[in-house]
């Protein structure tokens, strides 16, 4: 078998390891470049977002590589991307490419562990265990790389992104649990902020995609970086797959805080977002910036609660929506008055000086 | 000797510049037209501004903002490049401390933003609708055979303001037709246009924000009194326009300016820009599939200035 998924950030090295594990040999589909996305918006429904056209994107780009078995997520709740294995698998047929198709249903962990990889890869539901075991901790590995990275990217940009491929190739080759381990200790060691304190610091929060997958945001949390601004996030990959195994308090702590302005779940990870930007509100962090795909129901109706939460509290938000043409200098425009305004709101500093 | 600041604002319709002393008094400004051609408006809006101040005047920091900002700082080696937003919100705090509100409007971005005790704490820009407002009212003025300066003028004297479709541009310029060759008076669809351009700017861009007096309007399209008058119709309070409405965005990156170099001397390379040879090219970066178009700035033949990579291979000069 011959076996690929679309990427999920750093996390690709998690699902790897993980397939592996089970016996796959894993042909990873080629980083998310500008020709994963137009290969993917070729063909894909015009208005359907942005997380729907990389993955196809990734699979297409996959099976040129020699990949024979695609996993895909999958799990409707009230979000339409637990349909989107569906139509990729109907797509990839119609452009009569040749592979076996696996959604993985995301919220029935028994039927993961019992049916879906035994029956895949014809080995006893323990080891299965043992291999998710592994797998979340090399996703809890890339979370806190991620938390390093940019705090360190806040304080010394030009040090973070030398320190960057080091500790990626850390986590790569950190096959066992041991070595994960080590290789925790390690990564921190790498990005020693020598003291330094970034100057502002902004809580990411949005669709689960982009919070993972950093190509579909234009790389925001490196851009924020290099303005100086510490990215705070809580959503990963992670995460995700403690929430899905019932074992995650963030989330719990994240539904109670949205009640506020929230009351009932419109789908997806909405009211996530808006618990955790109450909790990044609480903690005293100076900004919010809201990321996620363009014509995404769920995060606009977060958006008005986000809103209403800037109104109540005065914490400056920023909501961004992508699609395959959102133009970058525009971005960069945003985002750069975001952090300046947030940087003069902190010193307080009087605008006019007679 | 005078010592003062220079500031520089190059947007896609209008070129911008002023010239201010220490206290941020406009000693000189001007006012071109881009053209589509933001090194040629530069170079001549540097000879101008030097005309302006002549001798006698001594450049203590230089700023530019809009959209050629980065090109403006790079041609002129400014001590600041800064987006437009700050800009504007700290030219306004400076001529009215007691600004809440400043509505922006220019030839192809509309802004809002939200000041508290004169400190900027919200704003929001136009993303997906409400862009070329400036443009589009230089387009219609032209259709409709009137010079842009008498173009509000007209809605002023509208007897009964029309319902004009604001969604875009496109819409809007089918409707006006439509209305007019119902017979309905280009005054009555001016002043239905102005509405419908407050209107579409109130639900795109100004979306969710509480506008509270004072509202000031900036940037081009405050020159236009037909909507000025359109928003104070719907705000229900009055919209102060001020002085230096067109350069404000100049101005502030002046101020900005000052504030960043306040005793440690400028980079500015004068007012001779003019006469220094200027090109600018774009190439696609092969190095990945990302295919990043690479923009490079030349000065007399040498490149100065590369940006648009996203792994910094070129930008790294």
């Amino acid at each position: 078998m011959k076996a690929s998924f679309p990427n999920v950030g750093y996390d690709t090295y998690a699902l790897k390891t993980f397939l592996e594990d089970l016996g796959a040999e894993v042909i990873p589909a080629p980083p998310n470049s500008r020709r994963t996305i137009e290969l993917g918006s070729l063909h894909s429904p015009e208005l359907i977002c942005m997380p729907f056209k990389i993955t196809l994107g990734n699979m297409l780009e996959a099976l040129e590589l020699g990949a024979d078995t695609m996993f895909m997520a999958a799990g409707a709740r009230k979000c339409r991307f637990g349909y989107y294995h569906y139509l990729q698998e109907q797509a990839l047929k119609n452009l009569g490419k040749e592979c076996r198709f696996i959604p993985v249903t995301q919220y029935s962990p028994l039927d993961f562990v019992f049916r879906i990889m035994p029956g895949v890869f014809g080995v006893p539901p323990w080891r299965v265990v043992r291999a998710v075991a592994k797998m979340l901790a090399k996703s809890q590995l890339t979370q806190e790389f991620r938390q390093h990275l940019n705090r360190k990217m806040a304080v010394d940009f030009d040090g973070a992104e030398q320190a960057k491929p080091k500790a990626l190739a850390i986590i790569e080759q950190a096959h066992t649990l041991r070595e994960i381990q080590a290789a925790r200790g390690e990564v921190r060691r790498i990005f020693n902020l020598n003291g330094l304190q970034p100057q502002v610091r902004l809580g990411l929060v949005g669709e689960i995609y982009f919070m993972i997958e950093q190509f579909a945001s234009q790389e925001i949390e490196k851009e924020l970086g290099k303005m100086g601004a510490e990215v705070v996030f809580e959503r990963s990959l992670y995460r995700h797959i403690r929430h899905l195994l019932s074992s995650d308090p963030a989330f719990v702590r994240s539904e109670r805080l949205a009640r506020r302005y929230l009351q009932e779940s419109p789908g997806g990870e909405a009211i996530r977002t808006v618990g955790e930007a109450v909790h990044f509100q609480k903690q005293g962090l100076d900004g919010i910036v809201h990321i996620f795909p363009f014509t995404c129901m769920p995060e606009n109706i977060a958006l008005e609660a986000l809103q209403k939460l800037s109104e109540d509290t005065g914490i400056p938000v920023l909501s961004l929506s992508f699609d395959e043409h959102t133009s970058r200098t525009g971005l960069l425009t945003r985002l750069e008055a975001f952090v300046d305004l947030v940087k003069r709101r902190k010193l307080g500093r009087s605008l006019h000086r007679n | 000797m005078v010592e003062a600041y220079i500031g520089i604002d190059v947007g896609s319709i209008s070129t911008k510049g002023v010239v201010v002393d220490r206290k941020f008094n406009v000693l000189a400004s001007r006012y071109l037209r881009t053209q589509g051609n933001p090194i040629d408006s530069i170079r001549r809006l540097l000879a101008e501004l030097g005309a302006q101040v002549d001798t006698g005047i001594r450049i203590l920091g230089a700023g530019t903002t809009g959209s050629a900002r980065r090109l403006a700082g790079v041609m002129v080696q400014a001590d600041i490049v800064k987006n437009e937003i700050i800009t504007h919100a700290v030219a306004a705090s400076h001529f009215h401390p007691e600004v809440r509100t400043v509505i922006e409007i220019g030839g192809q971005d509309s802004k809002i933003i939200i000041l508290r005790d004169a400190i900027p704490v919200d704003f929001a820009m136009n993303t997906v609708c409400a862009a070329g407002t400036g443009s589009f009212l230089d387009h219609q003025a032209t259709r409709l055979g009137r010079p842009i300066e008498e173009f509000g003028g007209l809605a002023l004297r509208a007897k009964n303001r029309v319902n004009i479709a604001g969604r875009c541009t496109v819409f809007a310029e089918s409707d006006m037709i439509h209305k007019a060759q119902l017979g309905i008076s280009t005054e009555d669809i001016v002043a239905g246009l102005c509405d419908a351009i407050v209107r579409n700017y109130m639900n795109t861009v100004a979306k969710g924000k509480e506008i509270h007096p004072l509202v000031l309007f900036q940037g081009g399209v405050a020159a236009n009194v037909g909507v000025k008058k359109a928003f104070e119709l719907m705000l229900g309070h009055e919209v102060l326009v001020p002085e230096h409405f067109l350069v404000m965005g100049a101005v502030g990156a002046a101020i900005v300016a000052s504030e960043e170099t306040d005793g440690k001397g400028t980079r500015f390379a004068g007012f001779n820009v003019a006469d220094t040879a200027f090109e600018t090219r774009a190439f696609e970066c092969e190095g990945c599939p990302n295919r990043c178009e690479v923009i490079e700035t030349l000065r007399e033949l040498k490149v100065i200035d590369r940006y648009g990579d996203r792994c910094g291979k070129w930008s790294k000069l």
